[in-house]
């Protein structure tokens, strides 16, 4: 019993560590330029199918295809911002609207150039580490690692830069921000692309264990929603506490009970919160 | 966002008329063309724009809702299994439908409407999505994924409307049915008061209008009419499944919606005529409609923020600002 619990919190924290990468760029594109981006999954799928492109056709080594793709999708990103979401600035409503537009022409775009066929990612790693009873498998371990390492340079990125810093001032406060110079025509592309990037990475890494195929960017865009709802829009610290929940939640369930029941306790607990605490766990109250 | 300020009456008037004839004559068209096929979207049409009819009610006061699919779910489902487990008449499955879709909706109205803005629509996004996966979670109700196939038809008075003109004529007379009851609340003193609940609702309460009960009145309202929809949906199409009412379903009601004109009285169904048939006149192209559909809604959002409905008085405007 107490092995198959230590076994589920392991499998929890790799699985809260994925969810983490999908939401910190969702709950920044939402704090800093207040975008609910409905599309932010279809960048995990675009990042999956990049980096495919990069280590099956061009033959590039992972860890080179994994940084084009991240600098792809800054690019992409921010393009994004400037065609798609900039006449929204103001209005929270119709871009979010528009991003569901936006998840629609990118998931179809991508219908037409691979196909619907899953497509198999060739495997980094194979074989497990054993810890006495306790098994991982080496592409999950791996996985893992890269995940902590990114998320670690992200964060060093946001708290001893002076971009990172402007990213956060303009979370906090958007007009004083500008007034202390914080150029919004530079940090708002900037904020979208980074955010897109961190999901097309976490596309990317996620290939060889779950395949590519053009639909795959649902199920990482609820999750990221689950986690920032339940952490907070906007709060990064949320995000992170809500990831790492969901994913002990999603685990200890799925074991325990059954994994559609998973789905649903955490649905009624994303239900629930919005109801008592809109605003999230650790979010401010502006609900 | 207003949409209060009309036009010139004359205008309106004549431009009315001429709206209302143009309705018309597209409705006429499948007997035209005598085609099974357009019979087929014409009551597809007709279907899309009852629901975004009450999506339309929900969204004068102020709020967007993505669980929208969920309640014609709920209709659809209470109908079929009134009508194949009870053995009850369609007449009573399709009232039923709307009546406990406007129950769930008035019971959940409550906690839910306290929440505005984008934070309303998240949650109807987790209630649309909790909705699909409880169905899912019960098969001997909702069929489990492979649904329940081979409802009964529509029947009225023991007549079965097998032909699609005469199921055509049916739901025509039901979405006429859904926008005169749009007409008379916009048009009376309750559109009035939704519509200072959508524009300001602190000032609304403090002028005497109890927003919290108007809005869980125009959701009820809403629900109601996708639940009535979605009786006539199953019993038309002959089957149900809960993948049927999944978010995308939510989805496209909201993209007609908003295509139509958020606010305007016509918005949805000018919505779902335009954008039901689209697909059919795409056929050599099926793959594109999903980009093009996501290509207008975009569209539409950045230069007609009002909707097609909006777009005589924007024309107006433009013409008006030459002079």
């Amino acid at each position: 019993m107490s092995f198959l619990i230590a076994q589920s919190i392991i499998n929890g924290v790799i699985l809260g560590t994925l969810y983490l990468m999908m939401a910190i760029g969702f709950t920044l594109a939402f704090g800093v330029m207040r975008i609910v981006n409905f599309a932010h999954g279809e960048f995990y799928m675009i990042g999956a199918f990049l980096a495919l492109i990069g280590v099956n056709w061009l033959g590039l080594p992972f860890p080179l295809a994994l940084a084009l793709t991240a600098a792809l999708a800054i690019l992409l990103g921010a393009l994004v911002e400037r065609i798609v979401f900039r006449p929204f600035r103001a209005d929270e409503l119709s871009g979010m609207i528009a991003s569901l537009g936006l998840a629609m022409i990118l998931q179809h775009a991508a219908l037409i150039i691979f196909g619907p066929d899953p497509q198999s990612f060739p495997a980094l790693v194979s074989g497990v580490y054993r810890l006495g009873d306790l098994i991982v498998p080496q592409s999950r371990a791996l996985t893992l690692g890269v995940g902590v390492v990114i998320l670690l340079a992200f964060y060093v990125f946001l708290m001893h830069t002076r971009m990172g810093r402007a990213l956060r001032a303009l979370v906090q406060d958007q007009e004083v921000a500008a007034i202390y110079g914080v150029r919004l025509e530079i940090m708002y592309p900037l904020g979208l692309g980074l955010g897109v990037a961190l999901a097309a990475v976490a596309g990317g890494l996620m290939a060889p264990l779950f395949g590519v195929s053009p639909f795959i960017g649902a199920t990482p865009l609820l999750k990221a929603f689950i986690v920032v709802i339940l952490g907070g829009l906007g709060s990064i610290p949320g995000a992170a506490l809500a990831a790492i929940l969901l994913g002990l939640i999603e685990s200890l369930t799925s074991s325990f009970v059954s994994a559609s029941a998973a789905d649903i306790v955490t649905f009624a607990l994303v239900v629930v919160v919005l109801l008592i605490r809109p605003a999230g766990l650790l979010g401010r109250g502006e609900a | 966002m207003s949409t209060s300020v009309s036009a010139p009456p004359m205008a309106s008037a004549f431009g009315g008329w001429l709206f209302v004839a143009l309705l018309a004559t597209l409705a006429a068209v499948p007997w035209f063309t005598g085609s099974v096929f357009h019979f087929h979207i014409g009551i597809m049409v007709c279907l899309a724009g009852m629901a975004t009819g009450g999506l339309a009610v929900i969204a004068w006061v102020g709020q967007l809702s993505l669980a929208h699919a969920a309640f014609v779910g709920i209709g659809a489902y209470t109908s079929v299994l009134l009508v194949t487990r009870l053995d009850l008449p369609f007449l009573v499955g399709l009232p039923a439908a709307a009546v406990v879709a406007g129950a769930v909706a008035y019971i959940i109205g409550a906690p839910l409407l306290r929440l505005r803005g984008v934070y309303f629509v998240l949650i109807t996004f987790a209630l649309n999505e909790l909705f699909r996966l409880v169905m899912l979670e019960f098969p001997g109700i909702s069929g489990g994924s492979s649904g329940i196939a081979g409802v009964p038809k529509i029947q009225l008075f023991g007549i079965t409307l097998a032909a699609q003109w005469q199921v055509y004529i049916f739901t025509l007379i039901c979405l006429a049915v859904v926008m005169a009851l749009l007409w008379l609340i916009r048009n009376g003193q309750l559109g009035r008061r939704f519509a200072a609940v959508e524009e300001n609702p602190a000032l609304a309460e403090s002028s005497g209008i109890p927003t919290a009960r108007t809005q869980s009145l125009a959701f009820v309202i809403g629900c109601a009419i996708a639940g009535a929809t979605g009786s006539i949906m199953a019993h038309y199409v002959g089957f149900v499944s809960p993948e049927t009412f999944a978010f995308q379903l939510s989805v496209s009601y909201v993209i007609m919606l908003v295509t139509g004109g958020r606010l305007a009285l016509w918005g949805p169904l000018v919505g779902a005529v335009f954008l039901t048939p689209l697909p059919e006149f795409l056929r050599g192209a099926v793959e594109y409609q999903h980009i093009i559909y996501g290509v207008i809604l975009i569209a539409v959002l950045r230069f007609l923020p009002q909707g097609l409905a909006g777009l005589p008085e924007q024309i107006a405007r433009l013409r008006r600002d030459q002079r």
